[in-house]
């Protein structure tokens, strides 16, 4: 561009300053928007993606357990290519069938004739212990050990408090101290005697009833009470004893008959855990050292057996990262539906009150005032604000009710302005020919605007709440559980419970998958199919709105 | 304008019967204010049963108000109030507390500027005073539908299609249907607040052939821009200027022979 060249005529391209400055700004204003078009881009490809790959595993069918199963641990075993992933009840299906295949190899084997021959006899002898001589017997013994047992504990406690300024001396501390100590010293026992007869619960329960005033202000006479009392206590505990003993014992005789039958893995178990409940019955009232021969040759029998049950199927844990997001799924929607419900009645009241009945004046304006500025309030001030009112104040707890309100009034602000607008812009001469016909103004409002106004106001309402059914904060502490095994329905002893229940939602389902859970790949796959869900479930209630609009829109249309 | 002329002379007869009754319509001294701002000042006149009055006047002198007034439709306007005076039909005062404004809004009709049917069906619009008064037998709203539209002239244009949107009509048929609206609640009086002036001049013509035919029936009060039109329908006319009432009189007395200066400038044009 040489300055000598002349343009040749009137209206050659000439370089202004206003020609310069409105390339730039063409140039800006349209970088500027690829700019937001890039990060909206960029956004939905993203969780799309990798969305997709969990929503869709593997070879492009529906991923069912995702959607419908419960939040579950992953186990990942093997490694590379072979990795293997299996959610927590997957794994322990798969832990059961290789037992079985154990267990089956144990049951071809001549080990297994040989000990199921050695059980029997065990078993057996072992029936004897439960006969009725042998607990005559046991029952003195019971009695004169746990006495004696008492008898030792109860004189060194009262030797303590014959001579309070002694034993200070050996405790190191003030004499008035002693009582005290030797309180803490009788509670403690009776606390742990009420673990060990935990069959004669009531009746322990009832003698430190009983006897708990007295240790609170220990003194020698009461102490000699105490133990008179509780040796009496002491000789109701055989009775109750053998009847336990023989009843575990009979538990284990028919868990091993049916054992013997037909000789499972899962019968096994019963059986076994039969002759744990026995041995505990067994321990307390024959006492810690007393093992007979029979018990230890017990244990000896079981042993291959329970070798047969050992299987190692080692495997990397990850909480949270297996299993599906069926409760969140369920959780959202009720959420959203509730709060829309609940929202949409409230402020279209509350519109209709405002754009029709209200008259303009400053009580007004300042109603208005504070509805924009309620729209302005941090989403996290409303999870407080519902916290504190429905949680608390109202004693509703963490539940259903409390989320529904709580998002309900956060969009309230957007119901309300929305409906008001949808409101205004039905024309005024329905409302005229209304009156004029010589109705009511609840009767016109009712017949001549709302009908009209209606699309407006659901659609913008719908869009609002699905767009709040997204936020965290105002249910992470009103609503939400990060983890709840049943569903809404299941368990509820009365219906109106169903609305005092805490749920799952899908944005705090995120929240805690990403926060709280230590990272690594498999979360992030829940992660992102979690949010692929969701994605799909806002854009669902989005275009069901706008069907709906559409739906009313035809219908009236002037 | 001669045409408009010969139309009231023939219409003169039935002027006269009128005025033996006693009025229908009487308002007495009347000022209306919105807020502060005052619209009517000291009016008085009388409206008599059976008989066509117009209003007209440049925009702004009031007479839309006045229409409003009589059966209280300013009532939705905040602010606006009865400074001095009074409206009285069948010597009742309408702003008087006991007069419950639904029942005076059934004896007076109202027929606006702009066609405003309801975005229902025909039928739905014609039913819809009957049926906020809770009538619900199907018969009388039958019978009621089709002679309110008989009566409105438009029944042969729409007795096949009743259940069709009532924005599917022309816009003159529109307004009829607004006006068959009216007539099935059976008011005594109907007001029209320039019921053409969105209306081409075939659609004018039905509406005042309709309108004259329920001169017969109503007491008629109508509101209009249009000259020629007060001239060909109205049995007498009230000249308002600036929210005074300058001269009513009958409707030839007014455009040959005006009183006024005021009426004579605005009837031959000299201003609004």
């Amino acid at each position: 561009m040489s300055p000598s060249r002349e343009p040749k005529h009137p209206f050659a391209t000439r370089i202004t300053r206003g020609r310069v400055q409105e390339s730039i700004m063409f140039g800006f204003l349209r970088g500027m928007t690829f700019f937001v078009l890039f990060c909206a881009a960029f956004l939905f490809w993203d969780i799309l993606s990798k969305g997709a790959s969990k929503v869709f595993e593997g070879d492009g069918m529906l991923n069912w357990e995702f959607l419908t199963e419960h939040p579950q641990t992953l186990h990942v075993i093997g490694e590379g290519k072979d990795e293997i992933k299996l959610s927590s009840s997957n794994y322990f299906k798969l832990k059961d069938e290789k037992i079985l295949v154990k267990w089956e190899e144990f049951r071809q084997s001549d080990e297994h004739d040989q000990a199921r021959r050695g059980l029997d006899k065990v078993i057996n002898l072992l029936e004897r212990e439960w006969g009725d001589d042998s607990l005559a017997q046991s029952n003195e013994d019971f009695l004169n050990r746990e006495c004696d047992n008492a008898a030792n504990k109860f004189s060194f406690w009262k030797e303590m408090l014959v001579d309070v300024n002694n034993t200070a001396i050996d405790f190191e501390m003030k004499p008035e101290d002693v009582p005290s100590m030797v309180s803490q010293f009788i509670l403690g026992h009776f606390e742990m005697e009420r673990g060990r007869f935990s069959l004669v619960e009531e009746k322990i329960t009832l003698f430190r009833a009983m006897q708990y005033p007295k240790i609170e202000s220990i003194s020698l006479k009461n102490a000699e009470q105490i133990e008179d009392a509780y040796k009496l206590f002491l000789s109701v505990v055989p009775e109750v004893y053998n009847k336990s003993i023989k009843l575990f014992g009979r538990e284990v005789r028919s868990s091993y008959d049916e054992f013997m039958q037909v000789e499972g893995p899962k019968e096994f178990g019963r059986f076994a855990e039969a002759i744990v409940a026995y041995s505990n019955v067994r321990e307390s009232f024959w006492g810690k050292d007393y093992e007979s021969e029979n018990w230890e040759s017990l244990q000896a029998s079981l042993t291959p057996f329970k070798r047969a049950m050992n299987v190692s199927l080692p495997s990397r844990d990850y909480a949270y990262s297996g299993g599906g997001i069926f409760p969140a799924i369920v959780g959202t929607l009720l959420l959203v539906i509730g709060a829309m419900a609940i929202a949409i009645v409230l402020g279209v009241f509350c519109a209709i009150f405002l754009a029709e009945y209200g008259k303009s004046g400053k009580f007004l304006s300042l109603v208005r005032l504070a509805i924009l500025n309620l729209a302005g309030v941090p989403s996290i001030i409303f999870g407080l604000f519902g916290f504190g009112l429905f949680v608390i104040f109202l004693d509703w707890n963490v539940s259903l009710l409390a989320g529904w309100f709580t998002l309900a009034f956060m969009v309230l602000p957007i119901v309300i302005t929305a409906s008001e607008e949808a409101l205004r812009s039905i024309p005024q001469g329905f409302r005229e020919s209304s009156l004029a016909l010589g109705a009511t103004k609840w009767t016109m409002i009712k017949t001549s605007v709302l009908p009209f106004a209606m699309p407006g106001i659901l659609t913008s309402s719908i869009l609002g709440v699905a767009r709040a059914a997204g936020e965290t904060a105002p249910i992470m502490f009103t609503a939400a559980y990060a983890k709840r095994s049943e569903l809404p329905w299941e368990g509820l002893e009365h219906w109106t419970d169903f609305f005092f229940q805490g749920v799952m939602a899908l944005p705090y389902h995120i929240y805690v998958v990403s926060a709280k859970i230590p990272q690594n790949a498999y979360t992030a796959d829940m992660q992102y199919g979690t949010a692929f869900v969701f994605l799909l479930l806002v854009v669902g209630v989005a275009s069901l709105s706008i069907i709906l609009r559409n739906r009313l829109r035809r219908k009236y249309r002037w | 304008m001669q045409e408009a002329l010969k139309a009231t002379s023939e219409n003169s007869q039935s002027l006269m019967d009128s005025k033996n009754n006693a009025p229908s319509i009487r308002i007495k001294e009347l000022d209306f204010l919105y807020g502060n701002n005052q619209v009517i000042h000291d009016v008085s006149l009388d409206i008599f049963p059976k008989e066509v009055m117009a209003f007209i006047g440049p925009s702004g002198c009031g007479k839309s108000t006045l229409l409003r007034c009589l059966n209280r439709m300013n009532d939705l306007v905040d602010g606006a109030r009865i400074g001095k005076g009074s409206i009285e039909i069948h010597g009742v005062n309408l702003h008087h507390k006991s007069v419950d404004v639904i029942e005076l809004r059934k004896k007076v009709g109202m027929v606006f500027q702009k066609s405003n049917p309801f975005p229902k069906s025909i039928y739905q619009n014609v039913a819809y005073g009957l049926q906020i008064q809770g009538i619900k037998s199907k018969q009388v709203v039958d019978g009621k539908v089709e002679e309110s539209l008989r009566k409105a002239a438009l029944w042969e244009e729409v007795k096949d299609r009743l259940n069709e949107n009532a924005y599917g009509l022309s816009g003159g048929q529109q307004q009829r249907l607004c006006i068959a609206r009216t007539l099935a609640v059976e008011p005594e009086i109907i007001l029209m607040d320039e019921p053409c002036s969105a209306l081409d001049p075939v659609a004018t013509g039905r509406v005042e052939e309709l309108i004259l035919e329920l001169k017969n029936e109503y007491t008629i009060v109508v509101v209009t821009h249009n000259m020629q039109q007060a001239g060909r329908i109205s049995d007498r006319t009230a000249f308002f200027y600036l929210g005074k009432l300058i001269e009513c009189d009958q409707t030839k007395k007014i455009f040959l022979n005006p009183n006024k200066q005021q009426t004579e400038d605005y009837i031959s044009g000299k201003f609004g």
